[in-house]
């Protein structure tokens, strides 16, 4: 005959573990990761006799957690996603407030520069007003600057947080690995039990790696897990964690890259996705790195264009004019790894062309090649790489020298420091050039009526540019020009002589004559000057089809456009992966009133077998009072 | 589905971070009286904004400079009004001077204000700006343009002409050099000049000079030599026999002589050997033409071919006067019509400036009834889920055990 008291002892055993599993959820309600744990139970092996079964009582089976797979993997993935767009959120909302600033920005000082120079035309003999250019030249100049050192503190930001990041990741790594080798003992040791408990700290700390970068598992039969991150890359392996460092890039120091550590740890930068240091890796390379550029390629177009129309200027002391702005030429990276003694060296020669890509110039032990970094594509290269016929492309010439190593690299950033570099050298008021360089007169005397133009500067660098000339007319039809051979007249027709252009139109006659020479004392000229404020909206950028303060604009628009989709898509993914915890949750997580319910069971399913086992009592005592008889 | 008390949570901060969010942008929108704050909350719009923010930038540039120009283009147009009537002053004394009632006496007090007249006109040509500019040298516009040097007045001025922009495609000539107001001015008529031999004896008396046909006059100089009182014959430069013929003085037309498409009257008696010359107008400053005026009112006359010379000397310095007249009321023209052209181009420019104001304000102004409205629902959504929430969190069945 069954047990009774056994029976009703198996009961009281298991709704204490009942109630031990229910109070353990109601004590982890707040736990983050937690996830409920029912008890499982199940009758005992029924004993058999001639007239059945009789039960034996119940066993706990199991104590297990309420978990799906699937559910938490989605939370993983969105976890990645989420900590990747909220951090490109967040550096594309500071490079916004640099670039974008409506008040104390760009746009605002090259309105005031170029009113400045509107207001040396109107009176370019005034001390005052050229001073105001002066300082407007400077303030420019420190705007710029303010924004590359604002610009660059963000990039050292992103430096600083890949490091952490990268710290962070290796002490989950370390903690997984422990946590694998617990798992695999714990499990052996109770005949594959599952300790609860430990997988839930595991599955938090993979959910808290996902939010680094994005993982993915692969789990062992004995409950060990590996991890790999990128796509492939083992992080852990069971109870082995691999170390990543974050090390200055051999093409550019100033960035970071993700390698194994140890020497000759395989890079793994590029094959991370996701995840904050995915999010910290995508804004360097495609937010912060092309604003840099782009606002240098804004600084250098500002300052080539402008020193040139200097130049082509007399100042007040009737020189040619002088530099304005100073600019840092491009900024040429050869990589650490290379191994032959080759240099490279790059310069502007065609503003126009320019782009605010970055390229890396490539050997291969008998030619060079050049190659756009951003996209991998290949860029034509004309010239020899020689002093007297250097590498051209996209506005950037490039001079080669020593002897490179088949498969060296050099980092060719054209407008990297422009903004940072750029300042205002030019102190003197007297120094700017609002004056044409020269002037033309007709003689007095001249009997026709033709008249000649005031002269355009063709080429400021010609040396007989400001020599005096003269255009004598040998009869109606011919002029000629200091005496030279007889050149056959065209009303209106352009005469270029010495770097200068005029034209003479009208009737001359015979021993008509007209003078070309330097505007000495030309205080009173200001069409240098308005050659200079009409830059401004001259389209000197982008092949002509962009004028400086439109590349600024370009450049805002881009910013904003990338800040604004990296906030849609923060949202976006934030409420995915809220979302996929809800799902978590309401599949793992503790409902109170649940437990409560449990509780409630269980405790009367304790009293009832309380009850058989005193009913057990009782009929012991029934047989006894019995036999004492 | 299951509810688990994180699932609940994580919705309801869920919906509470949005609502939130955008409660927070509907505030700063209406404590800016902007629509976007950054240009990530309106990329096209920061972009529009900028560009707009420099068109009106500019634009007031432009009125900036369209006042300055019509500052110095009124400076002129005045400094041109009074050159215009010391012209006139000297045209009136040369008239008088003409009468043959004059004596030497009163002759040489005529001089002496001519002589008054030259020195106002070189004031006048030498007249500065508000900042100290001179208003007639060209480029040169610290350098003195005009000087009385050894008796001839030099000009140290350039021919430059500066221009101002008062329109984005708009330049402007805001000034005039010397050489062109005050020296490029044609003597004679504007195509030739006529003038008696100093060494004529007798009283021949050049008149009314006409061009009748301008293509056949080749801005060639002849001589008309009188082989008798009445006979002439024209030379041209090589001396070549052009034409000849007689006149009758004293006729109840006035006689003329012609040739080559021009013709000049002449009154008087001419003497045998008497000769006139005629010559293609040549740039004689006006100050040329007044010292010219001071000499011949200086030359005693004391015979009838004296008074002749006197007259006819006298008779050019009217012709040139003339064309000096006319020559500075053309530039006054042009200088009018530069200021008509910027009160047109500061119509535009104010026209282009309302216009710009309005678009700007369209794409960075809020709306704000419709802000306000948006945070009143904003508001009474986020009230209503806190609410919500509250009570939900209150049901237990703890309560109830």
């Amino acid at each position: 005959m069954p047990d009774i008291l056994r029976t009703g002892l198996s009961g009281l055993l298991a709704f204490q573990r009942a109630l031990a599993t229910t109070s353990h959820n109601v004590a982890n309600v707040g736990t983050e990761g937690y996830s409920r744990q029912v008890t499982d139970l199940a009758t005992k092996t029924p004993q058999g006799y001639g007239s059945g079964f009789v039960g034996n009582g119940v066993d706990v089976v199991s104590v297990r957690r309420i978990f799906d797979q699937f559910a938490v993997q989605n939370l993983r993935t969105a976890t990645a996603n989420a900590g990747q767009s909220d951090t490109v959120a967040n550096f594309a909302g500071q490079i916004d407030d640099i670039i974008g600033d409506p008040t104390a920005g760009i746009s605002s000082s090259l309105q005031a520069y170029f009113n400045a120079w509107q207001d040396v035309a109107n009176n370019p003999s005034s001390a005052a007003s050229r001073q105001v250019l002066i300082s407007q030249a400077q303030t420019l100049a420190s705007r710029f600057s303010d924004a590359s050192t604002r610009l660059d503190a963000v990039a050292q930001n992103v430096n600083d947080k890949i490091r952490a990041d990268v710290t962070q990741i290796n002490s989950l790594a370390s903690q997984l690995a422990k946590l694998n080798a617990d798992i695999v003992a714990a499990q052996s040791s109770f005949t594959g039990q599952p300790p609860n408990d430990l997988l839930d700290k595991r599955d938090t700390i993979l959910t808290q790696l996902a939010q680094y970068t994005n993982v993915t598992t692969t789990s062992d039969s004995d409950g060990a897990l590996n991890v790999f991150i990128g796509n492939g890359q083992a992080l852990v392996l069971r109870n082995v964690s691999q170390t990543l460092t974050a090390t200055p890039s051999s093409l550019d120091s100033s960035k970071l890259d993700i390698s194994y550590s140890g020497s000759g740890g395989t890079t793994i930068t590029q094959l991370l996705s996701g995840g904050e240091l995915g999010g910290l890796v995508q804004v360097r390379d495609e937010i912060i790195d092309p604003t840099r550029n782009q606002l240098g390629l804004v600084a250098v177009g500002l300052a080539v264009s402008v020193n040139a129309q200097q130049a082509a200027g007399l100042d007040l002391t009737g020189q040619l004019g002088s530099d304005i702005f100073s600019v840092a030429g491009p900024r040429t990276l050869p990589r650490s790894a290379n191994t032959g003694s080759g240099s490279a060296a790059a310069s502007i020669s065609d503003i126009s062309a320019l782009t605010g890509d970055e390229y890396d110039l490539r050997y291969n032990g008998s030619a060079y090649s050049l190659v756009r970094v951003s996209d991998g594509s290949s860029v034509a290269l004309t010239g020899a790489g020689t002093v007297a016929n250097p590498f051209v492309a996209e506005g950037a010439s490039i001079v080669v020298a020593g002897a490179p190593a088949a498969g060296d690299q050099f980092r060719i950033q054209p407008t990297r420091t422009g903004a940072s570099s750029l300042a205002s050298v030019l102190s003197d008021p007297r120094g700017i050039a609002a004056a044409g360089p020269i002037r033309t007169s007709a003689a007095l005397a001249n009997a026709g009526n033709a008249s000649i133009s005031q002269g355009d500067v063709l080429d400021a660098s010609n040396v007989n540019l400001l020599a005096t000339a003269s255009i004598q007319f040998l009869s109606a039809t011919t002029y000629s020009v200091n005496g030279g051979p007889a050149v056959a007249y065209t009303s209106g027709g352009n005469i270029d002589v010495n770097g200068w252009r005029v034209q003479i139109s009208g009737t001359p006659v015979t021993g008509d004559s007209f003078t070309i020479q330097k505007n000495t004392g030309g205080a009173g000229d200001n069409r240098n000057a308005l050659l200079a404020a009409g830059l401004q909206n001259a389209n000197v950028l982008a092949g002509g089809t962009t004028s400086i303060s439109g590349a600024f604009s370009v450049l805002v628009g881009a910013v904003g456009s990338e800040a604004q989709q990296a906030n849609v898509s923060r949202d976006a993914q934030a409420t995915l992966a809220s979302q996929a915890k809800e799902t978590v949750s309401s599949i793992s997580g503790v409902n109170l009133d649940e437990e409560a319910a449990d509780l409630v069971r269980w405790q009367h399913a304790y009293q009832a077998a309380a009850q058989t086992i005193a009913v057990a009592g009782t009929l012991f005592d029934t047989l006894i009072a019995a036999v004492r008889r | 589905m299951r509810v688990s008390e994180a699932s609940m949570r994580e919705a309801w901060l869920r919906t509470l971070g949005t609502t939130q969010s955008q409660l927070a942008r509907t505030q700063n929108q209406i404590s800016t009286g902007l629509r976007f704050s950054k240009p990530s909350e309106d990329p096209i719009g920061a972009v529009q904004s900028l560009d707009l923010s420099r068109a009106l930038a500019e634009n007031s540039q432009y009125s900036r400079n369209s006042d300055l120009a019509a500052n110095r283009l009124g400076a002129e147009e005045t400094t041109l009004a009074s050159v215009g009537d010391v012209l006139q002053r000297l045209h009136e004394l040369a008239v008088e001077a003409n009468n043959a009632t004059q004596t030497n006496e009163t002759r040489s007090g005529i001089a002496s204000e001519v002589r008054e007249a030259l020195g106002t006109l070189i004031q006048l040509a030498n007249t500065r700006d508000g900042t100290g500019n001179y208003l007639f040298a060209g480029f040169s516009s610290l350098t003195q343009p005009f000087s009385l040097v050894g008796g001839t007045v030099a000009y140290s001025g350039d021919q430059g002409q500066r221009q101002i922009q008062i329109g984005s495609n708009r330049q402007l000539k805001d000034s005039d050099n010397g050489a062109s107001i005050f020296q490029a001015i044609l003597d004679g008529n504007g195509v030739f000049s006529a003038g008696a031999n100093p060494a004529n004896a007798g009283t021949g008396l050049v008149g009314q000079r006409t061009v009748v046909d301008p293509a056949q006059y080749d801005g060639g100089t002849y001589a008309i030599n009188f082989t008798s009182p009445t006979a002439y014959e024209v030379r041209d430069a090589a001396n070549v026999l052009v034409t000849s013929g007689t006149i009758q003085i004293g006729q109840a037309v006035v006689p003329a002589i012609a040739f080559r498409g021009i013709q000049f009257e002449l009154t008087g008696q001419p003497a045998a050997g008497d000769s006139f010359q005629v010559a293609a107008s040549r740039n004689q400053d006006m100050f040329t033409t007044v010292q010219n005026f001071i000499s011949s009112l200086e030359t005693p006359v004391n015979t009838a071919a004296g008074q002749a010379q006197l007259n006819n000397k006298v008779g050019n310095v009217l012709n040139d006067l003339d064309q000096a007249i006319s020559h500075v009321l053309d530039v006054r023209a042009q200088v009018g019509s530069r200021l008509n052209a910027i009160d047109a181009q500061k119509d535009i420019n104010s026209d282009i400036d309302l216009h710009t104001q309005a678009l700007l304000s369209q794409v960075k102004d809020l709306d704000y009834a419709d802000a306000i409205s948006r945070l009143n629902i904003q508001l009474t959504g986020l009230t209503a889920s806190e609410k919500a929430f509250a009570q939900t969190q209150n049901l237990s069945l703890f309560n109830y055990l």
